[in-house]
């Protein structure tokens, strides 16, 4: 008896102890891993809570962007959906957030005001190692490819990209870069 | 009316297959519309093309804009859309309320009608729509199968009350994590999402080797093991149906203590002591195999307690010659 007092007092103490460590970790998404969700996602940490891992965004993309995790980040972010632009880029057609049933990624409708002022997915930053521009040949490609162009990208000389604060990381650029690898990638929004 | 409900249980395998192809289908369409989203016919490969060519046979007597009417279906049984309507599993509310902390009202509203209806018809998921249950039933007759082979299958009994103890800690890490942890370990889910995966995206993922070893379970351990005793959301449902108001009934009178009803219930249940409980998902396995027509549906909140052997059967009429004697 005495025994499995103290291997309940041992596993409860343990339990008492790992969960409010495990629950602060885990909502101030310490895990510092970023994600490209889908336009109109909520920042990460509610993003995952919201989350019920139904798959109808992917199910609805017209583009089919969106693809969803595996066990890569851990149990936390098993099934839901991220974008890798370089494959597939999102066209911004907002369908998802209307498919999404938890408001995990939030209904917006489809115009440039809306879209600039509540999408924030994530942001592109130019590689002027890589890029044709910077290396004294025209390009401008990922310029051609942006929806919101001189509203996100402007170029300057010998089209050399120069990314503006508006950006909101759809990964068309990225995923029109004839370079490879990239020079213009997307870096994920973080909260 | 006792001919209407021995069909029931014919009618539960269309609608299981009907949800069950629907899942497959449903894919097949998205990658259809993607196709035809893209105005890519040219592009695409001969096989998707073949994909192309036979959803659009499929589809155009419905549509006319595939790309946009095509869209009235989506989803799955964890969360979808039927022609406007949104409709999730009451455990995907629970679990992202737990998760998030917080009550978000769009998404309980989308599980309204499946608690209505739960509250009615009780555990009528689990037997008559989850898809989980489509291929759970053909995976013990696989397992009767090999029991005729002379190999070894599992008819262990576990505590029926596990299940409410896996609901729970799935509820308390949900809340712990701040993720919904429950839809990694609730088949339907599971189903929905990887057959998904598996035609329009690259192939089966984890979710598919969780499922693989429920099978094993449920072939190994015992039959239907992991929905009598391990499922999170047929645990939510039996909690959910506890006062259901259609349940089955034995008529004592007609009854001959063959004990058919026992063997067929998948859920391991003793129709023969009128036992059927919060458990019972009212697939009426029992009423078709039954050959007096002696179960039938009743409209009552409560299961009656024992009624005695069955007048037609041996123990019965036992009892009454001796006291025939008697006098």
């Amino acid at each position: 008896m005495k025994r499995r007092q103290f291997l309940s007092d041992l596993i409860f103490g343990a339990a008492a102890l790992a969960l409010p460590v495990s629950a602060t970790e885990a909502r101030a998404g310490a895990n510092g891993i970023r994600y490209l969700r889908p336009p109109g996602a909520l920042p990460e940490p509610e993003f995952q809570s919201r989350c019920i891992r139904c798959g109808q965004c992917g199910e609805i993309c017209p583009n089919r962007t969106i693809k969803y995790f595996g066990f890569e980040n851990g149990l936390s972010s098993l099934d839901t959906p991220f974008i890798i632009p370089r494959e597939q880029a999102c066209i911004l057609c907002m369908k998802c957030g209307d498919v999404c049933p938890t408001g995990a990624i939030q209904k917006i409708t489809r115009d440039a005001e809306s879209i600039l002022s509540k999408v924030k997915m994530g942001h592109a930053w130019v590689d002027k190692n890589i890029c044709l521009s910077y290396q004294g040949k025209t390009c401008g490609v990922c310029y051609r490819a942006c929806p919101l162009q001189d509203v996100a990208i402007k170029v300057g000389m010998l089209e050399q990209p120069h990314v503006l604060d508006k950006c909101i990381g759809c990964g068309l650029c990225e995923r029109s870069c004839i370079q490879i690898p990239q020079a213009i990638r997307i870096m994920p929004y973080y909260g | 009316m006792i001919f209407f409900y021995r069909q029931l249980n014919k009618l539960r395998w269309v609608t299981l297959t009907i949800v069950f192809s629907m899942l497959i289908v449903l894919p097949f369409i998205h990658l259809y519309q993607t196709y035809v989203a893209a105005h890519a016919y040219d592009l695409i490969a001969p096989s998707e093309k073949q994909i192309y060519d036979v959803m659009e046979q499929l589809t155009s007597p419905f549509v006319s804009d595939p790309e946009r009417d095509l869209d009235a279906l989506k989803g799955n049984t964890w969360s979808g859309k039927l022609f406007g309507l949104s409709l999730s599993d009451p455990l995907a509310a629970v679990s992202q309320a737990a998760s998030g902390m917080t009550v978000y009202w769009p998404l309980f509203l989308t599980a309204l009608i499946p608690v209505v209806l739960t509250m009615i018809f009780g555990r009528f998921f689990c037997g008559w729509i989850c898809p989980a249950t489509f291929l759970y039933e053909l995976n013990s007759n696989l397992a009767v199968l090999l029991h005729k082979l002379g190999l070894h299958t599992g008819h262990r009994r576990l505590d029926l009350r596990l299940k409410y103890i896996v609901l729970a800690v799935g509820l308390l890490l949900s809340m712990a994590t701040g993720a919904v942890l429950t839809a990694a370990i609730y088949p339907p889910a599971i189903l929905g999402r990887e057959i998904y995966y598996a035609i329009a995206l690259n192939g089966f993922g984890a979710g598919m080797v969780f499922f693989i070893v429920t099978l094993l379970f449920d072939l190994l351990v015992s039959r239907r093991g992991f929905c009598r005793y391990l499922c999170p959301g047929g645990a939510l449902y039996s909690l959910l149906g506890h006062f259901r108001l259609f349940r089955i009934r034995r008529k004592v009178e007609t009854c001959n203590d063959c004990a058919k009803c026992n063997a067929v219930c998948e859920f391991g249940l003793d129709p023969l002591r009128d036992d059927f409980g919060q458990e019972c998902n009212n697939c009426t396995a029992c009423i078709a195999i039954c050959p007096t027509d002696a179960l039938t549906f009743v409209v009552s909140p409560k299961d009656i307690p024992f009624q005695g052997p069955g007048h037609l059967g041996r123990v019965y009429k036992r009892q009454h010659q001796e006291k025939a004697e008697d006098v």
